[in-house]
């Protein structure tokens, strides 16, 4: 701390303190100011671009400042109108991350799965001991399909495609593959558009009404709130659906609780009421659209307000008074959270949604649009990912099926990698057979917070012979590992990041060196490489040698270049760029990618794929216990991320089961009791709370890892049930994540 | 009036996601326990939903500081330019004065330095033009700064339910109150 020079009164009344004249003042108001520190000064630091590669909306960009080779703070990139110089909760703590204490600093090997006899091994001794699994492995089987890996969605940097390119280098492995995340409704906006692309979020200021339907960004997407509000100070209406009082519901106009999974019934009831009210857009429906006619004709034989009313728990005078509005407002658009996709009815539920939007025209418009996510900024080279089989490798003979963020053009290979569904984990280790899955590599994912049937996932994972996790912290799936390694966090490695969300392209440079012994996933797979091919010449074909820098640099191409309006990646050191959109708006041409090239109410390759050709009402799944039980995200957290850090939890104590007072009088539970919540899968233990947010058919727990002796984990409670829709676009359906039940009692 | 920075809480854009808190928290790196900004829920008499409204509270920067009135040492300023009262830990002999006559809690005690710290509104960063780091990083523009000398009252209250009503310290922080969609329920 420097003193200011200027001699001024300050100066003067410190002269005077050092004599004790400051006693002599009438008032304390004038105690002089001694050591005024100096002004912040940028020049003091080396600045840094990040991206933060979370599974988030927002993919905020990141100004990190460093001193001495550490990172002193960090904040939101002002050059992005959407970060806006800010970031999130979570964003915030990243500071900590990649100084925690409990961050796994060396590769470690566990002697028995859970006993938590970890010792530390240097990298040699682990990649030989990985590498003679693997050679094993082809040895015995004839292939390496014995081989599995488990990757999603931990750490969305483009270069991190290296670990599924790390698996082609060694042959034909087996994939698991599929979203738990948002595949019904991909297939959804699929069949009805032929792609799922939405407009510019920035946009939603623009509209005059704006439903934000099972979709909760005050927590999941706090950038996009400062939109929704803009609209609102417009004199936009905001109309939140959720089962779940949620914060995004606190800040609308109107809040809907409808009977969960009930969206379909309450969309059609809407489109009912617009059809008989003359609200359609006739010129969208006749010139741009198919299969209208027939969607109206099943409206009519169908549905009816008080129908829908009935099935949503929503009165039918609210119902009528909502559509209108909607319908009249111009823009009027809605936001799909990928929440209410996660029921056994949530693609033909997004399909209704879907069709809301399109019959009134909001389609292909600015400040309208059905916006659910994008994918139209992803045209990297994927150059990490697409690497080449050994000579001679043997895999799986027919046609597997590929994985969302797959952008690999389709191969004439004689094999492929054999395809398993992510969203059953448990069941297909367990069901797998010649060869049987004897080997998990896991990384950018934390199988044991986030897949289904933890239970069913404990008794797979021991049929294992070996499992490999790469990870920071010694998470629950890390427990049930045999070998872990360290990952290098974003600040420690090169990559680029994108957002499925918004329009901005940012670069993540290496800000501070990795700590201890940390590498990043693609030079995890150069280690390997180089191991593979000491033990056994021509077993790997991944580079043995990268520099993140180089491999992040081979990720451009000219129409990234083109479509952002950069003429070079080092550009973006500047700052993140925005695509040059012509407009905001998704199919502004309402020529859609569809087999008529219409947008298609009625969808003859959603039939063929075994659902109905119209979005028709779908019964939701039966009950199987007291109690309706959601798990939906937190906002400390993303899926397993964030919650251990010594950071959050100043802020985020405990887990708690979220109960309606009523409900909790009938069982005789009082706030703060320890409960047990348990249903057909198994059983948690946590404290409750009663609140009205949530309806008294319902439980909620937020999804979360707790770390630190902390035994929550939801998953213990979620089975694997499928969703409808996801196995077209994705690869494998999603799961039905909010159709779940359980019980409750005092304990 | 005289220049008197404030921190502006927006409670009706306020969606209590913590980024202040924590924004504050990647700045200053407070040892374990010690928060200068906390975001509290309000409770359900004054918003009638649990954890739906909040408050984003730090140091209020008071007219007439209790933390500076009662430390021994001088430690407390309030600066005459903006009105920011900085505690200078330099000075502090961590005897706990400030802590205990804070109306507001806003000061806390750091084991490790033994002396105690609060919320300095980010001066350095004031002093070179640029916003405290929580309010930069909300993401809503609930937490603003203003200056309560240009301020044109419209709904700013100063003592919203919940907050302590201390008119000898005369805090500086101004609050927009929440408000309610119309809500269709089962
Ligand atoms: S988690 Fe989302 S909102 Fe938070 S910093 Fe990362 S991208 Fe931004
Ligand atoms: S809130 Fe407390 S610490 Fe801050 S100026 Fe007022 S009395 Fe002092
Ligand atoms: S960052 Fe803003 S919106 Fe979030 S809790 Fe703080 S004041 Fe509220």
């Amino acid at each position: 701390m420097t003193m200011k020079q200027t001699y001024n009164r300050r100066q003067f009344l410190k002269g005077l303190a050092a004599v004790g004249a400051t006693a002599l003042l009438p008032c304390r108001f004038l105690v002089p100011m001694n050591a005024e520190a100096a002004a912040f000064n940028e020049a003091e630091f080396t600045i840094f671009r990040n991206a933060c590669p979370r599974n988030c909306y927002d993919t905020c960009s990141i100004k990190t400042y460093v001193k001495d080779g550490v990172i002193q703070f960090i904040e939101g990139a002002p050059e992005s109108t959407y970060t806006d110089g800010g970031l999130c909760v979570k964003g915030y703590s990243y500071t900590r991350r990649p100084y925690s204490p409990d961050r796994i600093k060396y590769p470690m090997m566990q002697d028995g799965r859970r006993s938590g006899k970890w010792r530390r091994v240097s990298w040699d001794e682990a990649l030989d001991r990985i590498a003679k699994k693997i050679l094993e492995l082809k040895e015995k089987d004839g292939n390496l399909l014995g081989m599995g890996m488990t990757k999603y969605s931990g750490n969305f940097g483009i270069t991190n495609y290296g670990v599924e390119g790390m698996m082609s280098s060694l042959g034909y492995t087996t994939r698991f593959v599929g979203t738990p995340c948002w595949p019904a409704g991909i297939d959804a906006q699929n069949y009805d558009m032929g792609n799922m692309w939405c407009n510019d979020p920035e946009d939603m200021a623009k509209a005059k009404y704006i439903i934000v339907w099972g979709a909760n960004p005050a927590w999941c997407s706090v950038h996009s709130m400062k939109y929704i509000m803009e609209a609102k100070r417009r004199g936009a209406k905001i109309v939140v659906i959720d089962p779940v009082f949620t914060q995004t519901a606190a800040k609308g106009d109107v809040y809907w609780q409808p009977k969960t999974s009930t969206d379909g019934a309450l969309a059609l009831g809407m489109a009912k009421h617009i059809l008989d009210s003359g609200l359609v857009n006739q010129d969208f429906v006749n010139n741009y659209s198919y299969g209208f006619e027939d969607f109206a004709n099943y409206l009519n034989a169908n549905v009816t307000v008080e129908w829908a009313a009935e099935q949503t728990g929503i009165p039918a005078k609210d119902i009528k008074e909502v559509a209108e509005e909607f319908a009249t407002a111009d823009p009027a658009t809605i936001w799909i959270g990928y929440g209410m996709q996660r029921h056994t009815n949530g693609g033909a539920s997004v399909r209704s949604i879907d069709a809301l939007v399109a019959m009134t025209g909001n389609i292909g418009k600015e400040g309208g649009g059905a916006r659910y996510g994008q994918l139209q900024t992803w045209g990297f080279n994927y150059h990490a990912l697409i690497q080449k089989q050994p000579e001679g490798s043997k895999g799986f003979v027919g046609n597997a099926a590929k994985g969302e963020f797959d952008f690999t053009n389709g191969t004439e290979a004689q094999y492929s990698d054999r395809t398993v569904n992510i969203n059953k984990t448990a069941q297909v280790i367990l069901d797998t057979k010649d060869p049987a899955i004897k080997m998990l590599w896991v990384s950018c994912k934390n199988p044991f917070a986030q897949d289904f049937d933890r239970p069913k996932l404990e008794k797979a994972f021991d049929t294992l012979e070996m499992v490999v996790t790469v990870d920071q912290f010694f998470n629950e799936t890390v427990a049930n590992s045999d070998i872990v390694l360290p990952v290098t966090t974003l600040f420690e490695e090169w990559t680029v990041n994108v957002s499925y969300w918004h329009y901005w392209l940012s670069i993540n440079e290496q800000a501070i060196k990795p700590m201890h012994e940390a590498k990043s996933n693609i030079e995890i797979a150069a280690a390997l490489s180089q191991k593979m091919n000491a033990l056994s010449p021509g077993s790997c074909t991944f580079p043995q040698d990268i520099d993140t820098k180089e491999w992040m640099a081979k990720e451009f191409n000219k129409d990234i270049y083109s479509y952002f309006g950069i003429a070079d990646w080092t550009e973006l050191r500047n700052g993140p760029v925005k695509a040059k959109l012509k407009t905001s708006a998704a199919w502004p041409d309402h020529k859609f990618d569809t087999p008529s090239g219409k947008y298609e109410f009625k969808s003859e390759l959603c039939e063929k794929n075994g659902h109905n050709a119209l979005p028709a009402f779908k019964e939701r799944r039966k009950h199987y216990a007291a109690f309706r039980l959601l798990t939906p995200h937190t906002k400390f957290g993303i899926h397993s991320q964030f919650i251990n850090l010594d950071w959050m939890q100043e802020y985020d104590k405990e887990p708690f089961v979220y109960m309606h007072p009523n409900a909790a009088a009938k069982k005789g539970i009082a706030d703060q009791d320890m409960v047990r919540v348990f249903n057909k899968v198994g059983e948690q233990r946590v404290r409750v709370k009663l609140t009205d947010n949530v309806s008294e058919d319902c439980l909620l727990m937020y999804e979360a890892w707790f770390g630190k002796g902390n035994t929550f984990n939801v998953q213990n409670l979620v089975d694997d049930e499928s969703a409808d829709m996801g196995a077209f676009k994705a690869g494998a359906p999603g799961v039905a994540i909010h159709d779940q039940f359980a019980d409750i009692e005092r304990i | 009036m005289q220049k008197q920075y404030a921190f502006l809480v927006d409670s009706e854009r306020c969606i209590g996601c913590f980024t202040c808190a924590m924004a504050c928290r990647n700045y200053y790196h407070q040892e374990e326990g010690i928060i200068w900004r906390q975001v509290y829920p309000l409770a359900e008499e004054i918003y009638p939903h649990r954890e739906r409204a909040f408050f984003s509270l730090a140091c209020n920067h008071c007219a007439n500081p209790a933390c500076l009135n009662v430390c021994p040492v001088n430690a407390y300023t309030k600066r005459e330019k903006d009105g920011v009262v900085v505690h200078h830990q330099d000075k502090c002999i961590g005897c706990g004065n400030c802590i205990r006559s804070c109306p507001y809690g806003a000061p806390k005690y750091n084991p490790v330095a033994k002396r105690a710290e609060k919320c300095s509104m980010c001066h350095e960063r004031l002093d070179a033009d640029l916003k405290p780091a929580c309010v930069q990083a909300c993401p809503t523009d609930a937490l603003q700064l203003i200056d309560l000398a240009e301020l044109h009252q419209t709904n700013e209250v100063q003592y919203p339910a919940g907050f302590p009503k201390m008119e000898s310290v005369n805090p500086s922080t101004r609050f927009i109150l929440p408000q309610m969609p119309k809500m269709v329920r089962r």
